[in-house]
């Protein structure tokens, strides 16, 4: 299990600051990963994008992704995408780990 | 690659700029729609909203963001013609009846009201083809008026004050 605090802005550029990070760090392990995403206080579709081609890769290969705790306005981003129909998104830590192991 | 353009001693009469050119009340921003200058022109709108005497709300303050991540994201992706330069010039008015970000570019002509919202993926196995930015515009804006106009794309989207 990966557990992973992202920290800052899910803009353009910060997604371009750390996809390639993020995902090498996750995906050729197959990790069941989950993001605490309490620190991220800005994500636009970039951001969403990154997390589906994450999420996408480590469900091919048995891994998972689940992110928790998104600031108020990260979570409207969330839901009018409806990103919790493809990624599971949790209020706290408790929740992932359990989301995860699932 | 990202276009490089030669700084002027006095830039802030250049257009396109080294450095995003910036005004105040309203908020007005220019640059050359390269990642680099989308990237300096977001840093120089985070700045001019903090200074802003008529703070926006929290979430009117995001939603500002976000409509220029998206819209200025597509506009630096696609907007410029086939090994042409872009010109991006971006003005955000803020009173008591609501907030108008108006975008302009002489990149290609492209109507972002005219695009359907992309529809939500049900599943991972589905291929996801973009259109979150548009959707994410279009949930938040109040209205959005396009028009093409002197080679010139024109989009100014209203947004609620709170």
């Amino acid at each position: 299990m990966v557990d992973v605090a992202l920290v800052g802005r899910l803009d353009t550029p910060g997604v371009a600051g750390i996809e390639l990070r993020f995902t090498a760090t996750l995906v050729p392990r197959a990790a069941r990963a989950v993001i605490d995403m309490s620190q991220v206080e800005f994500i636009g579709s970039m951001g969403i994008r990154m997390f589906i081609s994450v999420a996408r890769a480590l469900s091919k290969k048995q891994g998972k992704l689940v992110l928790y705790k998104p600031q108020p306005m990260v979570e409207e981003v969330f839901n009018t995408v409806a990103l919790g129909e493809i990624i599971s998104v949790q209020p706290d830590a408790a929740s992932a780990l359990a989301a995860v192991r699932s | 690659m990202a276009k490089s353009f030669r700084c002027s001693p006095t830039p802030h009469r250049r257009w396109p700029p080294c450095v995003p050119d910036i005004d105040a009340n309203p908020i007005r921003l220019r640059f050359a729609g390269t990642p680099r200058g989308f990237e300096q022109a977001f840093l120089q709108l985070r700045g001019a909203l903090d200074r802003e005497e008529t703070k926006p709300g929290v979430r009117a303050r995001y939603n500002i963001e976000l409509v220029f991540e998206e819209i200025i994201g597509n506009i630096v992706r696609y907007g410029a013609p086939p090994g042409g330069e872009l010109r991006v010039a971006v003005s955000v008015e803020i009173n008591n009846d609501g907030i108008a970000v108006t975008f302009e570019d002489d990149g290609i002509p492209f109507n972002p009201c005219s695009r359907s919202d992309a529809a939500n993926l049900r599943t991972l196995a589905e291929p996801a083809e973009g259109g979150f930015g548009l959707k994410l515009v279009h949930r938040v804006a109040s209205s959005m008026r396009y028009e093409r106009t002197a080679d010139l794309n024109r989009l100014v989207v209203t947004l609620p004050v709170l």
